[in-house]
């Protein structure tokens, strides 16, 4: 029943459709970047589009634009049979026919599979009503998967069966552009498999699909058509059977990654460092099962896994933001009690948290108080702030890492996210930590400064402190760490100690379980 | 290759520099916009009447707003950590009692002991904010019937009568022709101001407000710095209730009644968000002063004290809107 990866792609050459969607040199900005700089992009019936690019590219920005969750600051959006538009909401892009399948299906729990399909067409449902709508529900599945029942509470479902309502609900609403965003990222291999041939389905019936991923094997299993956005702007919009793998790398990373990536690993060179953070058994109720995990002086120790295996719960654990329930945790061998964020601070460790603005920021404070934040004891042991001495520090920092604007009395909340980061990162340095703990160093920044963070990483390591990574950006992981461990349900289900026969394929098989443990 | 790189990144954030001007703008407009309202109140105040603009009564809104600007201090910076103190009001009852009969034995004694029961107040509201994570709204409106009830049992209902003069002399007394609850309110502010800019409480009282997750992971104790905030505004309560007594020249158990709306609405007036991270104790003196001066232009106006309320309520509701409209934007 499902296309191989040839048919799919002959099936592309003969049915080129009608115009679907048209997007012309849509601009946006956000407090701090330019996002989009101009961008095209269109989509026909009965296509698949894929859209890539890392992150900080435009890819959200560009979906926020196309389902009326941001309206443009110049563009035309044409959409075939209403001619241009402008798009209040995403509700208004469902009456135009546009739906979004997102990353985290937004359902409700409490309700049942057919309420949520069409949740908000209906008021008090009445029996009758209900009986009519569950009908009309199950019509929708059935191709999709007729195995679902309509009357199952949504809370109960699966991811996999989640995003399948998502894709009924807006059928239900008569969409003929659905976009789908990173769907795959927390799906098993063969659930994946099953979301394929249901989005070729979709593309059999005539539907255009917009497909968003960074995951170039699926790009190439799937799509028709690919575009690449880089810093805000289209790099490439080319079919899919014309687009080399490792050019379409080079394209969505630039020159550098693909450089990076290709630099010859030294399988473990910096393991025989002293250990600097050792954990024996630490657990969180229904989150972390018994972690072991040492990370050595000098050592670069990647955490890989899929969203919700229970990383970031381990950092927060080892840092004292959420309380651990057992297990102990050794810093330069001595067992370190952690109660809060200060004793761990104490002990030298760092947290540089995955949501800048919610975790890491006061965005109502500029460079120079965000810098000083963990660092009261230097600058105020009395109390009373030296403020010249904090000045002069937090500039040295902006000379050194390149801050921009180089100024410390600017909101940090007007900086772009890489610079944001450096801020952090400089906090941490000031503060003397010697084990650094990164979740996901990089989300959300832009190439250029992504690459100055990752240097920046190595040089600490270089000079002999701990560093711990979360990523879920495979590549980064194998371009970064010296050792990887790889977490699943809570579980550090492998250790690889020689990362020089490390694939992304691989990483992506033991996250999701198709590789036993060795 | 490095300087390639310094180059992009350099190019990325131009935007920004442009940006965060508008942005100080916004907030110029804001503080512009509270001073031409304060300016057009007293231009309004003094073409309606006669006497509005004459030194002793500008001395006279002063006085008035001395109260309140001490209340307020306190109050910006519970504000300005996101939180909220609606118990000052009794906070002054209460503690204004317990000095007013512990001057009659000894003057220190009550001085100290009633500065003591504000602090307490406080810490208690503290407490029970940032240990029990209890919402400050509820815990601080239940303190206020608590505190209130305390002051009333204290002696049945019944006000104590005959204030020791010494202390009446130091709390509403007069220094080089100025009235010493105007000298109060100025220094308290003015040291207010001094805690929020050069010590290191003073910025963790922003990150709180600003962005309390932030400022835990920066291994700040939140809890302390919570506990401090309401323990200043329950002492700085209890210094209100003095001089409040002190001019009085009897203690109330009512007394402070309806305080803290007052002192919340010099607070925003004064530009404190009560979204947290904002605010400035001078700028809540600013905002008592104006609160102030529309009550005595009204009295001059022979507007009766019920419209008083009625306006003061509008007033500060109209601050809250234009605070909520100017955040929002950002």
């Amino acid at each position: 029943m499902r296309d191989s990866l040839q048919s799919v792609q002959i099936s592309k050459v003969d049915s080129p459709g009608k115009l679907l969607l048209q997007l012309k040199g849509i601009v946006k900005g956000f407090a701090g970047v330019q996002a989009l700089k101009g961008v095209d992009f269109d989509l026909c019936e009965g296509e698949i589009h894929a859209l890539m690019g890392e992150n900080g590219a435009g890819k959200s920005t560009l979906m926020k634009v196309m389902f009326g969750v941001q309206p443009p600051d110049s563009g035309t959006i044409e959409i075939d049979g209403h001619g241009k538009v402008d798009i209040d909401d995403p509700r208004h892009a469902l009456a135009l026919g546009i739906g979004l399948v997102s990353q985290e299906p937004s359902l409700v729990p409490q309700l049942d599979v057919a309420q949520n399909i069409f949740l908000g067409q209906t008021e008090a449902l009445s029996i009758v009503k209900r009986a009519r709508f569950q009908a009309k529900a199950r019509e929708i599945l059935k191709p999709l998967a007729p195995q679902l029942s309509v009357t199952t509470r949504v809370g109960s479902l699966g991811m996999a069966e989640l995003q399948i309502v998502e894709i009924a609900r807006t059928l239900a609403r008569g969409a003929r552009i659905i976009g789908f965003d990173e769907p795959t990222s927390s799906l098993t291999p063969a659930e994946r498999d099953g979301l394929f041939s249901l989005i070729r389905q979709l593309k059999n019936s005539g539907k255009g699909i917009i497909y968003i991923s960074h995951r170039i094997p699926e790009v190439y299993a799937i799509s028709d058509r690919i575009t690449v956005l880089r810093d805000g702007q289209v790099v490439a919009n080319r079919a899919t059977s014309e687009v080399d793998p490792d050019e379409l790398i080079n394209m969505i990373a630039g020159r550098r990654l693909a450089e990076e990536l290709h630099r010859p690993v030294k399988p473990s060179a910096r393991r025989d460092g002293p250990e600097a953070l050792r954990l024996e058994g630490v657990s969180r109720a229904g989150k972390l099962h018994a972690i072991d995990l040492t990370v050595h002086a000098g050592e670069i120790f990647g955490l890989a896994g899929l969203v919700g295996s229970g990383r970031t719960e381990l950092v927060r654990c080892i840092f004292g933001a959420d309380r651990k329930d057992g297990g102990t945790i050794y810093v330069n061998g001595k067992p370190l009690e952690v109660q809060q964020p200060s004793d761990a601070k104490a002990a030298g460790i760092a947290l540089i948290p995955e949501d800048r603005r919610k975790q890491a920021l006061v965005p109502v404070m500029d460079v120079e108080r965000n810098f000083g934040l963990a660092n009261y004891g230097q600058y105020a042991p009395s109390g009373f702030l030296r403020l010249k001495q904090r000045r002069q520090d937090t500039e040295r920092y902006i000379e050194e890492m390149a801050i921009r604007p180089d100024r410390a009395g600017v909101r940090v909340r007007n900086l772009s996210g890489g610079n944001q980061q450096k801020v952090i990162i400089a906090r941490w340095l000031q503060s003397g930590a010697r084990i650094f703990l990164f979740d996901e160093p990089t989300r959300g920044i832009d190439v250029g400064a992504k690459f100055e963070i990752h240097e920046l990483m190595r040089r600490l390591a270089k000079e002999g402190c701990a560093l711990l990574v979360i990523s879920s950006e495979m590549p980064e992981i194998l371009a970064l760490c010296d050792r990887v461990g790889v977490m699943r349900g809570g579980r550090l289900v492998q250790t690889i100690d020689d990362c020089s026969g490390l694939t992304e394929d691989l990483l992506m098989k033991y996250a999701s379980g198709e590789v036993a443990r060795l | 290759m490095t300087n390639d790189r310094v180059r992009q990144v350099s190019n990325a954030t131009q935007a920004p520099a442009v940006l965060s001007e508008k942005k100080i703008n916004l907030e110029w407009i804001r503080s512009v916009s509270v001073l031409a309202g304060v300016a057009l109140l007293f231009i309004v105040f003094s073409v309606l009447t006669n006497s509005f603009y004459e030194p002793a009564n500008l001395l006279d809104i002063l006085l008035q707003s001395s109260i309140n600007t001490m209340i307020a201090v306190g109050m910006t910076l519970v504000v300005m950590t996101r939180g909220i103190d609606l118990s000052v009001g009794s906070v002054v009852g209460l503690s204004s009692m317990i000095a007013a009969s512990l001057l009659q034995q000894n003057l220190l004694l009550g001085i100290v002991v009633g500065m003591l029961v504000g602090m307490v107040c406080g810490l208690v509201n503290g407490l029970l904010i940032a240990k029990l994570k209890l919402p400050d709204f509820i815990v601080t409106l239940g303190m206020l019937s608590i505190y209130r009830g305390a002051a009333l049992i204290y002696t049945d209902g019944k006000p104590i009568y005959g204030i020791d003069p010494i202390f009446r002399a130091i709390f509403a007394g007069d220094l080089a022709g100025i009235p010493t609850p105007v000298l109060f309110a100025l220094a308290i502010a003015l040291l207010a101001f001094l805690l929020v800019r050069y010590t290191a409480l003073g910025e963790q009282i922003i990150a709180v407000g600003g962005n309390e997750e932030a400022g835990r992971l920066s291994g700040i104790n939140i809890d302390r710095v919570k506990i401090c905030v309401y323990a200043v505004s329950g002492l700085l309560a209890s210094f209100a209730g003095f001089v409040l007594i002190g001019r009085i020249g009897a203690a109330e158990p009512i007394g402070g009644t309806g305080f803290e709306l007052q002192a919340i609405g010099a607070a925003v007036i004064g530009g404190a968000s009560l979204f947290g991270g904002e605010g400035n104790p001078l700028g809540s003196l600013i905002g008592a002063l104006t609160l102030g001066a529309m009550q005595n232009g009204l009295t001059l106006l022979n507007v009766p004290s019920f419209w008083q309320l009625v306006a003061t309520g509008a007033v500060v509701i109209l601050a809250v809107f234009a605070d909520q409209a100017t955040r929002k934007r950002q």
